[in-house]
């Protein structure tokens, strides 16, 4: 099977190459023969990608040892769910997951257009199969063929790094890999656009519902992301801004104005060029997130000279498709002329593209941090690392701003807001906003840019609670429908408006969580069996917390894992007793380095969040002697971390909505017009379609 | 090993020929748009009256105020009038419903002579002066 896995692979390539030659050929010739063809090879190649992952997944569950790849990321006591993930464990298999992923929104996407947007399709099969070629000549000639064999079969493998087995780690990269392929898919559209000339709003509206799949793919991956480092990496925190990171946060980032900006070009008729690059712009950053993460550019600064072949044919790449998308947008420029002009400032209009230069300027600071370490290395030689502090700097203010334009935006009137309209929609949320700022100051919150947080969040979900309250209402007397009635009808008859909102909402939970960060409480004291600690949440109570002593376990070498230390810590909270938690340190026969798992204790209002620092004495620990049980306990109190996941689910759920196709969509096309037009009752329903 | 060569051999040939066979025995993809689907005015019209169904909207809801709705619905009146005819032109071929024609024909005359109410949005007949639905005076050609 794994041979057969390789034998695929090979076959994939002239298969895609063929594909590509024939789309490009069929769209400029309109020959639907090549075209047929080029879609068959699409299908062809996903048959391959398939084929050549089951041959990795079978060495895999088979203890195959003479493959390299197999022999570096598993060994024989790991368990089957691991062995399978070990797809993606890695460099060289994720490159082909990430190629099987690929082929497969390609396969989606041919079959779901098999009989519409046909005149895009040749073009669209083209552009998906240069990128599927693109992975395919990386797989094979760049030193990252998962199927290399070594020179001999070692008796065991080395394993799979042990924080990487944890439960969040094995559905995160498929996630963000699901969003950073499914964006090939806009991006073969827009290409397609550019080159078949077809330059009006319909290849957003085409578009539109990919980029939402694969911006909530890209934001769950990311949330997922944080959960791992916040359950698994053992030091508290949810966010490093390391490079990992940040490359899956910039095509999130450049996705969401683009989000917004189309809504300018499909009610404006401008931007044209703008949304078009910031496709384009999206597209080229999913690829930089796999060349920076898994060129080995990063993570193995040692073996540097050996990867940088890889290296060489990702910026190859990316220069080709950056040069190849700049010229085909001059060559269109006389087609994306905008139809209209900012008429005022104060407009609708005007708050988007605030909200696009925003996120692109975020985007730019991420970019630059994330990489400037890499030129200023290359330059001058020397490490130079940018932390948390200058991202913070930087992109906590326009994150602000963001905040504040996702409560401005869905209310500023279009095209130009008048004096009146801004005092009839502003002076409730803005009354709202700076009562809240009072109370929470009144409430002893004296923290800066928490205090500012807080109150805009409280700004936003007061204008979107009021546009809820509102088109409900007028629903419910104009169609004399009940309110539960009404609130459902006018979220399903315009789900993308509706959905979007919902989505501010997770957003505005995740931004409360983070200012909440500003009144973490950390505490580190040295513990032996029986003693206390104290220590008080910023809500005022206290947790008294007692160390009740270490109890080892010694594996047999099953799963890994050579031996565990547990710590276990009783809970009371001003008196009350809340139960027991436990950290622990444990060593792996795979790693030299101690793990550490923490404890976590979560609530609405906080978390509490064991860290077991250090073991006194190991040795004693583990040759059970009652002696050795000093602990370091590090303790951290951390409010409102748990409204980061329930964001993310409300976030989740908006997008969902907003992408949710309506049934009779084509049936019924022409009628939200018709009923804007023509009778009140129906203008609501309309309105609210 | 021979057999997972030969499988390799005919895995090979099946996508080969899966591929080329419409080239070979003339298989086409269509290429042209499909009827059903939106043409480049239609997508015009749709956005232009979408437009004008969020002017009604925030109307509705209190965000927009008499004279800013009314300055606004005029000008995308004017654009939606547009698009409407330039559909109505680029579209000979493109049939709808008995119905949806008679629907838009009303709709059409309604914004060039003025009959939707400026006030409630109420689609009125020809030759109507006042409102039927709100009692308004209904300003024939403001649309213009």
């Amino acid at each position: 099977m794994t041979i057969l896995g390789e034998i695929a692979l090979w076959i994939a390539l002239p298969i895609s190459v063929w594909g590509m030659a024939l789309g490009y050929a069929g769209g400029r010739t309109q020959r639907g023969d090549l075209v047929l063809s080029a879609e068959r090879s699409i299908y062809a190649v996903f048959f391959l990608l398939v084929l050549a992952s089951l041959g990795v997944v079978s060495a895999f569950l088979g203890d195959k040892f003479e493959y390299w790849y197999v022999a570096s990321y598993s060994n024989r006591e790991m368990e089957v769910f691991y062995k399978i993930t070990g797809l993606w464990a890695g460099q060289r298999g994720s490159l082909l997951f990430w190629a099987l992923l690929l082929g497969f929104f390609a396969t989606l996407c041919v079959f779901l257009n098999r009989k519409k947007n046909r005149e895009f399709m040749p073009y669209v099969a083209g552009v998906l199969q240069t990128i599927i070629t693109f992975f395919l000549i990386v797989l094979l000639f760049a030193d990252v063929n998962p199927f290399e064999q070594l020179a001999f079969t070692p008796a065991n493998g080395q394993g799979l790094n042990p924080q990487l087995q944890n439960y969040w780690m094995t559905i995160h990269p498929p996630t963000l890999y699901l969003g950073f392929t499914a964006f090939t898919i806009p991006f073969a559209f827009a290409v397609a656009a550019l080159l078949n000339g077809r330059l009006d709003a319909r290849w957003i509206q085409l578009t539109r519902r990919w980029i939402l799949l694969s911006w909530l793919f890209l934001a769950v991956g990311i949330i997922f992301g944080m959960r791992w480092a916040y359950e698994e990496l053992g030091w508290g925190g949810y966010w490093f801004w390391d490079p990992v990171e940040n490359a899956s946060l910039l095509p999130w980032l450049t996705a969401t104005a683009f989000l917004h900006s189309i809504q300018i070009q499909e009610n404006r008729g401008m931007l044209k060029v703008w949304n078009m690059s910031l496709v384009m712009l999206t597209f080229l950053l999913t690829i930089f997130a796999t060349f920076l993460t898994r060129s080995g550019l990063i993570d193995s600064v040692h073996s540097f000279a050996q990867e940088l072949k890889i290296a060489y044919i990702f910026l190859g790449f990316m220069g080709g498709v950056l040069l190849a998308c700049i010229l085909l947008i001059v060559y269109r420029l006389p087609k994306l002329q905008s139809e209209n002009s900012i008429q005022s400032f104060l407009s609708r209009e005007s708050a988007f593209l605030f909200n696009n230069l925003m996120l692109l300027g975020f985007a730019f600071a991420v970019f630059w941090g994330t990489i400037f370490p890499l030129v200023a290395e290359g330059v001058t030689g020397e490490k130079v690392s940018v932390g948390p502090p200058f991202f913070e700097r930087v992109n906590f203010p326009i994150g602000l701003v963001l905040l504040a334009l996702a409560g401005i935006g869905p209310i500023i009137a279009w095209r130009r807001a008048t004096k009146r309209n801004l005092q009839k929609n502003f002076s409730i949320p803005i009354g709202v906003m700076l009562l809240v700022a009072a109370s929470l100051w009144m409430a002893g919150a004296r923290h800066g840019l928490a205090l500012v947080t807080w109150s805009v969040c409280a700004f936003v979900l007061t204008i979107i609670a009021t546009e809820f309250w509102k088109g409900t209402q007028a629903r419910a007397r104009i169609e004399g429908e009940g309110y539960a009635v009404a609130l459902f009808h006018l979220v399903t008859r315009n789900r993308r408006r509706w959905g979007g909102y919902i989505v501010h909402v997770g957003i505005v939970m995740i931004y409360f969580a983070f200012a909440g960060a500003a009144y973490n409480v950390d505490q580190r004291q040295h513990m032996l069996p029986g003693d206390q600690m104290e220590i008080t949440s910023p809500f005022g109570h206290t947790y008294t917390l007692t160390y009740e002593g270490l109890s080892v376990s010694l594996g047999k070498g099953q799963r890994n894992l050579l031996w565990q230390a547990i710590a276990t810590v009783s809970v009371e909270q001003d008196g009350v007793a809340k139960g027991i938690l436990t950290t622990e340190k444990r060593q792996y026969v795979t790693s030299d380095q101690l793990m550490t798992e923490v404890g976590i204790r979560q609530t609405v209002r906080e978390d509490l969040y064991l860290i077991l620092s250090a073991m006194d004495d190991v040795d004693g620990v583990l040759s059970a002697n009652s002696a050795a049980q000093g602990i370091d306990l590090q303790v951290l109190v951390k409010p409102f971390v748990a409204w980061i996941w329930y964001g993310g689910l409300i976030l989740a759920l908006g997008t969902v909505i907003a992408l949710w196709p309506s049934v009779d969509r084509r049936r019924n096309r022409n009628r939200p017009e018709l009923e804007a037009v023509t009778t009140p009752a129906t203008a609501m329903a309309g309105a609210a379609r | 090993m021979t057999t997972v060569f030969l499988g390799g051999a005919l895995v090979a040939a099946a996508v080969t020929l899966f591929i080329l066979q419409p080239i070979l025995s003339g298989l086409h993809a269509s290429l042209d748009r499909v009827e059903d689907e939106l043409t480049d005015t239609e997508a015009r019209k749709r956005i232009a009256l979408l437009a004008l169904r969020d002017v009604e909207y925030d109307f509705l809801t209190g965000k927009l105020d008499e004279p800013d709705y009314l300055s606004l619905k005029a000008d995308l009146t004017a654009e939606a009038l547009a698009a409407l005819e330039a559909d109505e032109t680029a579209s000979d071929t493109h049939f709808l419903d008995d119905d949806v024609e008679a629907e838009i024909t009303k709709i059409r005359a309604a914004l060039r002579l003025g009959l939707m109410c400026g006030s409630c949005g109420f689609g009125n007949d020809d030759g109507s002066h006042f409102c039927s639905a709100c009692g308004q005076e209904l300003k024939i050609g403001v649309v213009g």
